[in-house]
């Protein structure tokens, strides 16, 4: 399997391919380091992205998203599977050739307040990327953050503010412009908007719009909220458990949603309108512990359709017809 | 950012002194021994199960007064459901915790106003209590057994050390001391049923850590249920929660609601979530309520440009526009509020008049109420 995987060759005009990506966790250890029991976090997730686009990918929590938006920053080490960025393989790349690759790759996390080092000023925050990089010659590194700030909206004499200055807005624009000091191509955006109001999020998603199309930005757009995915993406994959259920363009994937949790996660969300009666599909339980995932399909314990061979077969991640790829038995039929 | 931020210390001091006198004596009203009378008023309509009048809650901070709720105003009718919508640190909470009088003291103190609770007594007659007023060492009349309230995190709501079963049984002990064990274990029993758990003995004798996010949510809601309240208080229900468990969540919420016959305050800074649930809503800005009315009103008819804002800025899935509309700028500065209208500096429709004193509330129909200077010149002319 391991051989197979090392002779995929990745198309051309791909900025970013992942192949069959996996990612465990131990759970357990012998006394040895034989690991007993292992949370599977990704499991077997397969997508190709171009330049310029943003795949949004959606799920609920514990469904390995982060995890997934980690492993292709290698920020943690992928069980299986192949990465390849700009036509590179890059999964098995030490950490000295990776920092060469992070100039190229980076990403905006989830909580403003905790990732911004209290003690350095914005100017301090957003040059040390760019000195570490040398992306400009040293005198001129000032002027480059200016503008970068400039750029994301924060005005020029936040150079000298500490983050706790700073509302929560305020600091996510922060974050996007350390992410982008460096002239990235990708950035991974993990839940860039959740922790903020409904007023500064729309601020923070128009940035993100903006930036992409002035930088030429493509963005993996890590998110729980549907309404915001459907906004910003061109590409959509829906995780549940671990795995892709369902993969497609947003056109397609929101006209003619196929695989059964994709429809009940598109209609539990509220709309914003009291005459709008919706056609509920209310699934019945919890979402099963990643830990201890059931067998067969994995969603078939609150799946409304489920059958016999769901609860014995994994169904296949296979393509309906226009890159809409889902995995489903129901399909099949 | 605020300016308030670089207090020399004489001014801290200063701030201090004068916080500790309003304080303590803030303290003493509520620690008093009061009889009923003192605190027993009349509704101004008998229909409301709770009236809000110019409710004003300060925090005493060393930065200055933080006035949280500023001047709210509203009723919540019986068998109706009233939503409270508005950003983080808009008061929504404050509000609602004020009502069941749980503030924080010493720094956060009901400075005045009055919150009219209609209580039903045991014996099925009806009193008016003014919660504001009421001293804290008769606050068990209503706290828990008329009113109840679900938070928000049921993941630190429930206490760790016992079970589920002893936590809910409790509710029974303390609303009926004739209880015996097997009767308060009945009664959990069947309030684990009503919110649609599947296996209640189990969960009964469960730790709250062995339950799911969802489950838990369910568990602090039967647990609010128990005592028969007439008014739940739900603060933001379901934000902790997933997309699919929240809407079973909120199923759950709108069909025991016809189940007990009460009355629902769902506090959300979700707008969807407000369409579904609410009959009524309340839009609250910076400690103030900026509109209110019936759910068609404020979803059709929306008149604050704040209200406008909030409900164009979030995407919604049949949106196809290129960019979001947004309002500029960031809530202001709690310490220091300006004296014209809270929202001016992000208003993309204000006026002159807007430098102006702070909009009173202007009707616009029997139920829409509106805090806006662009309307106020309309119906003068009219």
């Amino acid at each position: 399997m391991a051989e197979e995987q090392k002779n995929v060759t990745p198309a051309s005009d791909n900025l970013l391919e992942v192949h069959n990506l996996r990612k465990c966790f131990p759970l357990k250890k012998t006394i040895t380091g034989k690991v007993t029991r292992e949370l599977i976090a990704v499991d077997d997730v397969s997508f190709s992205l171009k330049a310029g686009e943003t795949l949004g990918i959606v799920g609920e929590s514990g469904c390995g998203k982060t995890t997934l938006g980690r492993a292709i920053l290698k920020l943690h080490q992928p069980t299986s599977g192949r990465i390849f960025f700009e036509g590179q393989d890059i999964t098995d790349y030490t950490s000295s050739q990776m920092r060469e690759i992070r100039k190229k790759m980076q990403i905006i996390f989830q909580d403003p307040y905790s990732s911004l080092p209290p003690r350095s000023t914005v100017g301090g925050i957003l040059s040390e990327p760019v000195e570490v990089h040398n992306i400009v010659p040293k005198d001129q590194v000032k002027e480059y953050v200016l503008d970068l700030m400039d750029k994301c909206g924060l005005r020029s004499y936040y150079y000298e503010r500490y983050p706790h200055e700073f509302s929560g807005g305020q600091r996510q624009r922060i974050c996007i412009a350390r992410a982008l000091s460096v002239n990235p191509k990708l950035v991974i955006c993990d839940e860039p908007v959740s922790a903020l109001d409904v007023s500064i999020q729309a601020q923070i998603i128009n940035l993100l719009k903006r930036l992409q199309q002035e930088m030429d930005l493509t963005y993996v757009f890590i998110s729980h909220d549907l309404s915001v995915v459907k906004f910003i993406s061109d590409k959509i994959g829906v995780m549940y458990l671990g795995s892709m259920v369902e993969f497609g363009t947003k056109e397609d994937i929101f006209a003619n949603p196929l695989h059964p949790y994709t429809q009940a996660l598109f209609s539990a969300i509220p709309y914003p309108d009291p005459d709008v009666k919706m056609n509920r599909i209310i699934l019945s339980g919890d979402i099963p512990s990643p830990a201890n995932p059931p067998k067969g399909c994995r969603f078939h314990t609150r799946c409304p359709h489920a059958k016999e061979i769901c609860k014995e077969v994994t169904p296949e991640y296979k393509d309906y017809g226009n890159g809409h790829c889902a995995a489903c038995h129901l399909l099949n039929e | 950012m605020s300016k308030t931020n670089h207090l020399s210390g004489k001014e801290v001091r200063a701030i201090a002194k004068e916080n500790k006198k309003i304080i303590k004596k803030l303290e003493a009203y509520k620690n008093r021994k009061a009889p009923e009378s003192e605190y027993l008023t009349e509704m101004k309509d008998d229909s409301n199960i709770l009236e809000i009048d110019d409710l004003h809650t300060y925090f005493f901070t060393e930065q200055g007064v933080v006035k949280a709720v500023n001047g709210v105003s509203f009723n919540i009718p019986k068998h109706a459901t009233v939503g409270v919508v508005g950003e983080s640190g808009c008061g929504k909470s404050v509000t609602s915790m004020s009502v069941m009088r749980l503030i924080q003291g010493p720094a956060g103190q009901i400075y005045s106003g009055s919150i009219r609770f209609n209580a039903k007594e045991a014996d099925g007659t009806e009193k008016v209590y003014d919660v504001a007023k009421m001293p804290m060492r008769d606050i068990h009349k209503i706290r828990g057994n008329q009113i109840a309230m679900i938070f928000q995190e049921p993941m630190t709501s429930l206490n760790p050390v016992f079970t589920i079963g002893q936590q809910l049984d409790e509710v029974t002990f303390i609303n009926n001391p004739k209880a015996t064990k097997e009767t308060a274990k009945a009664r959990s029993i069947e309030m684990l049923n009503l919110v649609g758990i599947a296996i209640p003995e189990r969960v009964y004798n469960s730790f709250p850590h062995e339950l799911s996010g969802g489950m838990r949510q369910r568990v602090m809601i039967s647990m609010a249920l128990a005592a028969d309240p007439r008014l739940i208080i739900a603060d933001e229900p379901t934000t902790a929660l997933d997309v699919t468990i929240q809407a079973q969540i909120l199923d759950l919420l709108r069909d025991l609601k016809e189940k007990i016959d009460g009355s629902i305050m769902l506090i959300t800074h979700d707008l969807g979530i407000i369409a579904e649930m609410a009959d009524y809503v309340v839009v609250m800005y910076a400690g103030r309520v900026i509109e209110q009315g019936t759910v068609q009103e404020i979803f059709h008819n929306p008149m604050h440009p704040y209200t406008i804002g909030l409900q164009k800025s979030k995407p919604t899935l049949d949106s196809d526009s290129d960019t979001l509309f947004n309002i500029p700028g960031n809530v202001p500065n709690p310490i220091n509020m300006p004296n014209y209208c809270y929202f001016r500096e992000r208003c993309s429709s204000c006026t002159k008049k807007c430098a102006g004193e702070y909009p009173g509330m202007i009707q616009v129909s029997p139920t829409h109420y509106v805090a806006c200077h662009l309307y106020g010149e309309e119906q003068n002319n009219g």
